[in-house]
């Protein structure tokens, strides 16, 4: 139980103090995040409303290839991108083991299949007469594109809010790729496991709870972006 | 916007043929669709109506025969599919996948909104509206692309009759007041009558019928047309098969048997929309005997209620025939006569 009350303590004490070792490890953690669900968003969001409104051969191939991803084990990706970025591998000449880029490479084949496989869920919920009638006026792939991904907005927001909220809290695929060194690629979720194994468990369980807050913040904004926009006049009478 | 000389033709089409899955759902189809006239295409379910639509649409490819366009060629399709946006946004942004410039989109959807009937929706959230509005919101949509050719696919579908009538109501003039082609499907012919300048007849994948509205229904090629556009009534002479519509079918009381009050119901307004019209005994239904070969006797077998009085079936010595009296409610067994004015006759086919 003390454990829990000198986390706290500690927490409150990195946060209100503006610790800057808790800062350099907050903004990694930021980057490490955004960057990589930038890039799946970038790669995913086409993907997935390829594979969920397109009409091609292998698309469902394709959906049941994003599904099984979102079960990829971290550790496993970590692992097998390790192993690919040794100096004799295929990688190697890339030099991204142990550094940051590295890093962001292992989170983005993490969150891919997450933006893919949710963004592809949610625009096959669109009712196919409105894409129908889009493209009967004359609109293309784009644009019925980006009509879908409108319509289907609290679906692919809910996929950008499980990307960045896997993002910020992995830690297997951190550490194997990125060595979990402090004060390059070192995150929040990595942090916290390196003050345990050192047995710091308040330690730890502070670093914890500040991760805790960020996600609960980075969360509730995107949330509210969620269901915030669009909002129109309500209903008011009624004309047949 | 066109800017096609009316009466110009701006989609041709010549030997049309459609198959689909070796079946062909179209065949021989010509049609000209002509700048700012409204072409109305009736016909019964799996009639082809739907991929005549389609194929003008260029979205089916015939499989022989051409479709000529000059222009492009807009399709409303007949679910309104509308964007969970407000009703103006949904304007709007139909004129962005046309590729109408911003600047002029807000006017164009206001304009349209309003000659809809529909301006007080604008803000309102189009996915939230009644199925009446969202109707409206839609013949918006497709009115202010104003595209060179607009196709209307079932606009008034599922509607019930007070808000259909109202939409075509509105419709018809917004419609009627293009300068571009406009093609409308419709299921009901009084939908048909009130928009369009020509009508197209479809059966069985093949035009059978097209015209003015008027010259169709008075004159229908067949009886099969004549039937599909509600000539109900038949009465088989030696060499020939005269149909009529309720229009044509004036009906006198000739006295009730056993219901004085039967009786009176269907002398005292029998009246036909069209020609016979005016209450039945006067002087509308001269020359109309029972010697004579247009007055038959009759009995009443079906009473409907209807809108404005009683649709009645009337069975006589040589067929059958449907006729709209108002007044008191006949009875089933009156006794009556029947005058019969025009109609379409066809030579009965000789059987091998």
């Amino acid at each position: 139980m003390n454990y829990v009350v000198d986390g706290l303590v500690q927490a409150w004490q990195l946060i209100v103090g503006g610790d800057p070792y808790l800062r350099d490890v907050t903004v990694v953690t930021l980057q490490v995040a955004a960057i990589p669900t930038l890039i799946a968003v970038v790669i995913g969001l086409p993907a997935g409303v390829a594979l969920g409104i397109g009409r091609f051969p292998g698309r469902r191939a394709g959906l049941a290839l994003a599904n099984a991803g979102l079960g990829l084990p971290p550790v496993v990706v970590g692992l097998v991108l390790a192993l690919l970025m040794f100096p004799a591998a295929p990688l190697g000449p890339l030099r991204l083991l142990f550094t940051l880029q590295g890093v962001y490479v292992a989170q983005t084949v993490l969150a891919l299949p997450i933006i893919v496989a949710l963004t592809a869920s949610a625009v096959r919920s669109v009712p196919t007469g409105l894409l129908d009638q889009a493209r009967a006026f004359g609109a293309g792939r784009a644009s019925v594109a980006v009509l879908a991904l409108r319509e289907a907005r609290v679906g692919v927001l809910a996929a950008l809010i499980a990307a960045v909220g896997s993002a910020l809290s992995e830690v297997g695929a951190v550490v194997l790729v990125g060595g979990n060194i402090n004060g390059l690629d070192q995150t929040l979720a990595s942090a916290a496991l390196s003050e345990v194994e050192a047995g710091h468990f308040a330690g730890g369980l502070a670093i914890g709870i500040v991760l805790l807050v960020l996600i609960a913040i980075v969360s509730g904004a995107l949330t509210a972006l969620q269901y915030g926009g669009g909002r129109v006049a309500p209903r008011v009478g009624a004309r047949s | 916007m066109t800017d096609a000389v009316p009466g110009e033709p701006l989609v041709r089409v010549r030997g049309l043929r459609v198959t689909r899955s070796r079946d062909v759902v179209l065949d021989g189809i010509d049609l000209d669709l002509r700048a700012g006239e409204v072409t109305a295409v009736l016909g019964p379910n799996g009639a082809g109506k739907s991929t005549l639509v389609s194929a003008i649409a260029g979205i089916v490819a015939p499989s022989a025969g051409s479709i000529e366009r000059h222009g492009r060629v807009a399709t409303a399709l007949q679910d309104p599919g509308l964007a969970r946006r407000s009703a103006r946004a949904n304007v709007e942004i139909a004129q962005a996948w046309w590729g109408i410039p911003r600047a002029e989109r807000r006017g164009r959807a206001d304009r349209a909104l309003a000659a809809l009937g529909a301006a007080e929706l604008g803000d309102r959230r189009a996915t939230a509206l009644s199925g009446g509005e969202q109707r409206r919101v839609h013949l918006a949509r497709a009115i202010a692309v104003d595209p060179e050719v607009l196709v209307l696919d079932e606009p008034f579908a599922s509607l019930d009759a007070e808000t259909r009538a109202g939409l075509l109501q509105d419709a018809a003039s917004v419609i009627r007041g293009r300068a571009g082609a406009t093609l409308v499907v419709v299921h009901d012919r009084a939908e048909a009558w009130a928009l369009a300048d020509r009508v197209v007849v479809l059966v069985d994948g093949r035009v059978v019928a097209q015209g003015e509205p008027q010259r169709v229904l008075d004159a229908p090629p067949s009886e099969a047309v004549a039937r599909f556009l509600g000539y109900d009534g038949v009465i088989r002479r030696e060499r020939s098969v005269l149909l009529t519509r309720a229009a044509h079918v004036t009906l006198e009381a000739r006295g009730a048997e056993g219901s004085g009050a039967a009786g009176s119901g269907a002398g005292s307004g029998a009246a036909g929309s069209g020609a016979g019209s005016g209450a039945a005994g006067s002087g509308d239904v001269e020359g109309s005997g029972s010697g004579d070969p247009d007055g038959f006797e009759g009995s009443i077998v079906r009473v409907t209620p209807i809108e404005d009085g009683f649709r009645v079936r009337v069975v006589v010595a040589d067929g059958e025939l449907s006729a709209e009296v108002r007044g008191v409610r006949p009875a089933v067994g009156d006794r009556v006569r029947v005058v019969v004015r025009g109609g379409v006759e066809f030579a009965k086919r000789r059987s091998s």
